[in-house]
């Protein structure tokens, strides 16, 4: 009989703990619906998404050609290339409002905002560590932009006390520079084309980032400028997906499989790139 | 028979030396059949830029593979007690800019490496070895990656890469160490708020990185304000002259900076400037900005001030036979300085908190080393660091500016200390000045003439008793 009693305590304790159980269902009902409809694959449609039948992506819309903005609209190839990863998806795709690149994979590992970080973020090991990558969709490699006056052909030429290299803060770019340009000062900024005009203006001797961008901003914004280093890193762009949601991970893996199988990325390379790479 | 023999002689000379050269020929050129590009480190320091011994880091080393080779198999070794064990490695081989579809693995064995492809690296691959969590020795000093690859000849030996500068273990990252292992740490940093605003080891960390960024804020506004008061003391007078122009070029002046946001001064000047071709060094400019911008504000609280000085004082002076600089500077600005110190430190406050704004354009300060260190932790705490920072100075400024109101009401009440009901006046006193001091930093953010010119008039007991 003694077993069965509940004692005041234990019914705190237990009530507070349903309580609880009860707050934190509520959050993650909030937050998430199970299931995607349209997938051929019914396999692999075990995944959440913030809001039901939208695929919320993030990216800070300031890596020209990857994601930018052309007036108030969103482009570029990565922000094409997500179109049609969530059509194969069966998805409506939302994108929020640009966010600073180095707080996107924080964002994504605190979860309750965005699906997925599509912002060309090279798949490393150390971020691997935080959140989970899909496939890659893109090669990539670094390069360093300079006025063409300022006459500069190698690494060297830089790796001087007192040479300030700007840097978009969080990127591989920035890690490459700290790396190997050990005398220079690493300035970080918030994107490559505030980096790119600081540089213009004669703030930074040199800028250091991606090189598609750094190749696309020559040639079309600052043509003062030229990509005077080609550096061949071979990373490789990966979309970011929250560790707690595998699903998603692979249901985008299938996607972009799609979206490979049936010519989709060949086409947006053409059109962005000029050529398919 | 002699010349036979010497031309014997000179023949095994030349046989000699043809080998020598072949010799010296043959080995620069297996020597280089994989040729090391580099080895770097990552900067494994919190908020520094050293790579440390002993703690985990990433070690990236370069190499080609020269004509006519096919490089199978590559062995990186580290000093004594450096380590690969626990590391993870990433393979990248590339043609050009494009990346070669060659595949390879990685063994890890104490301070060797092992890396096997499947097919044979031919000319002109560039290899990549991106060898995350790897640890140098923990006693710092130049470490040497040296090596060996297997060609189709079989073993060779790696040359040497340049040298990776590493250092000791620091007292400060030792403490973090610590504090990554204590158990209240652990049970602190479980809590989300608490993990994400004060976690103890960015607390520690942030502290002693903040530092330079912070001596450099109080420089550049320590600099700034003497320049600023100048300035808006002659723009002060230039607006209370009887010369129509003098009051246009000073209205003009004080209006334009005050009506625009001090962010958008800074971009004008900073990316404005060396597009004329003027070129100055990021911090002067920086302290010019501050000093310009600071002088707008001063100059609006030096008239309002030189004008709450009752006309009986002018009047005054000029029946002691005074002219107009004699009246002013003998008998009206000291007046004037006594009752703008309050204002003139709560401005002088935030001009200090405004120095924030340069770090958007690459000035080093207090906000900027606050905001690498955030990115690269992705964690709050740093900012938390820096609002620290600027609170010991802001907080005594804070302080001295009450004290100081509390004074001048005290004194323009003709009051000193009272003999009896000591207590009483004291604490009516303190809540008084506690009230002033408000109404004055009020009067400040609302930047409202109106408002700021009724709190400089009203410095006066009656109006502390209205309140």
């Amino acid at each position: 009989m003694s077993k069965s009693t509940i004692t005041r305590r234990s019914f705190i304790g237990a009530a507070s703990t349903s309580m609880l159980g009860l707050v934190l269902t509520a959050c993650g009902g909030s937050s998430g619906s199970t299931g995607a409809t349209a997938t051929d694959a019914a396999a692999s449609a075990d995944y959440t998404l913030i809001t039901p039948g939208k695929l919320t992506c993030v990216s800070d819309m300031a890596f020209p050609p990857m994601d930018y903005m052309e007036g108030d609209t969103y482009t570029g190839y990565e922000v094409e290339l997500m179109e049609a990863i969530a059509t194969k998806m069966g998805l409506e795709i939302a994108w929020l409002p640009p966010t600073k690149f180095d707080t996107i994979i924080p964002l994504i590992k605190q979860g309750g905002k965005a699906d997925v970080g599509a912002s060309s973020f090279t798949i490393t090991d150390e971020r691997k560590e935080e959140i989970d990558f899909s496939d890659s969709y893109l090669d990539s490699n670094q390069g360093v932009a300079t006025l063409k006056s300022a006459g500069v052909k190698s690494e060297e030429d830089l790796n001087v006390e007192g040479k300030k290299i700007g840097v978009q803060s969080g990127t591989t770019g920035e890690m490459w520079a700290k790396e190997n340009l050990t005398n220079a000062t690493i300035v970080p900024l918030d994107d490559p084309v505030q980096a790119m005009s600081g540089m213009s203006t004669g703030l930074y001797d040199a800028v250091a980032a991606d090189l598609p961008v750094m190749s696309y901003l020559c040639a079309q914004s600052y043509t003062d400028c030229e990509v005077s280093i080609e550096i061949p890193t071979g990373e490789q762009y990966g979309l970011v997906v929250s560790k707690d949601n595998p699903g998603l991970t692979a249901a985008l893996n299938e996607a972009y499989a799609a979206v490979v199988a049936d010519g989709t990325e060949a086409e947006l390379q053409k059109k962005w790139f000029g050529a398919e790479l | 028979m002699s010349l036979r023999k010497r031309s014997e002689r000179r023949g095994a000379v030349a046989i000699v030396t043809t080998l020598m050269l072949a010799l010296s020929l043959a080995m620069p050129t297996s020597a280089l059949a994989l040729t090391t590009n580099k080895a770097t480190a990552r900067p494994n320091e919190d908020g520094g830029s050293s790579v440390i011994g002993g703690l985990d880091t990433r070690l990236t080393w370069e190499g080609t593979v020269e004509e006519g080779e096919e490089v199978t198999e590559v062995t990186l070794m580290l000093p004594d007690d450096g380590t690969f064990d626990g590391a993870t490695t990433k393979i990248t081989v590339l043609d050009g800019l494009k990346r070669a579809k060659l595949e390879g693995e990685a063994v890890a064995n104490g301070s060797q490496l092992t890396v096997t492809f499947k097919e044979p690296a031919t000319a002109g691959y560039l290899l990549r070895l991106e060898v995350e969590g790897m640890r140098f020795p923990s006693e710092g000093g130049d470490i040497v990656v040296s090596g060996s690859y297997v060609n189709q000849a079989g073993e060779q030996t790696l040359a040497d890469s340049k040298p990776i500068k590493t250092i000791a273990n620091t007292p400060l990252q030792a403490l973090v160490a610590q504090l990554d292992e204590a158990p209240w740490v652990q049970a602190w940093n479980s809590n989300p708020f608490l993990g994400m605003f004060f976690k103890p080891q960015l607390l520690a960390t942030a502290f002693a990185t903040l530092v330079p960024g912070w001596l450099l804020c109080l420089l550049i506004v320590v600099i700034a304000y003497p320049f600023a008061i100048v300035l808006g003391l002659v723009f002060a007078l230039m607006k209370i002259s009887k010369h129509r122009l003098l009051r246009f070029i000073s209205t003009l002046y004080i209006n334009v900076l005050r009506g625009t946001p001090l962010f958008l001064q800074i971009y004008i000047m900073f990316f404005g400037l060396p597009m004329m071709n003027i070129n100055i060094d990021n911090n002067v400019l920086g302290v010019i900005v501050i000093a310009i911008n600071a002088s707008a504000y001063l100059a609006e609280i030096f008239r309002a001030g030189i004008q709450s000085i009752p006309q009986g004082q002018y009047e005054a002076a000029s029946s002691l036979g005074m002219n107009y600089f004699q009246t002013m500077f003998s008998i009206i600005l000291p007046q004037t300085i006594r009752r703008v110190i309050p204002t003139v430190t709560s401005d002088f406050i935030t001009s200090y908190k405004d120095t924030s704004l340069l770090s958007s354009v690459g000035v080093m300060e207090l906000m900027m080393f606050a905001k690498n260190l955030t990115s690269v932790s992705g964690n709050m705490t740093p900012y938390v660091a820096a609002a620290i920072f600027y609170l010991v100075v802001t907080l005594p400024l804070i302080k001295v500016v009450s004290i100081v109101e509390e004074r001048i009401a005290n004194s323009e009440r003709g009051g000193g200390p009272r003999p009896k009901g000591k207590n009483a006046a004291k604490a009516a006193e303190a809540s008084n000045g506690a009230k002033l001091s408000g109404l004055a930093v009020h009067a400040q953010a609302l930047d409202d003439e109106h408002a700021y010119d009724s709190a400089m008039g009203q410095m006066t007991p009656s109006y502390a008793s209205e309140v």
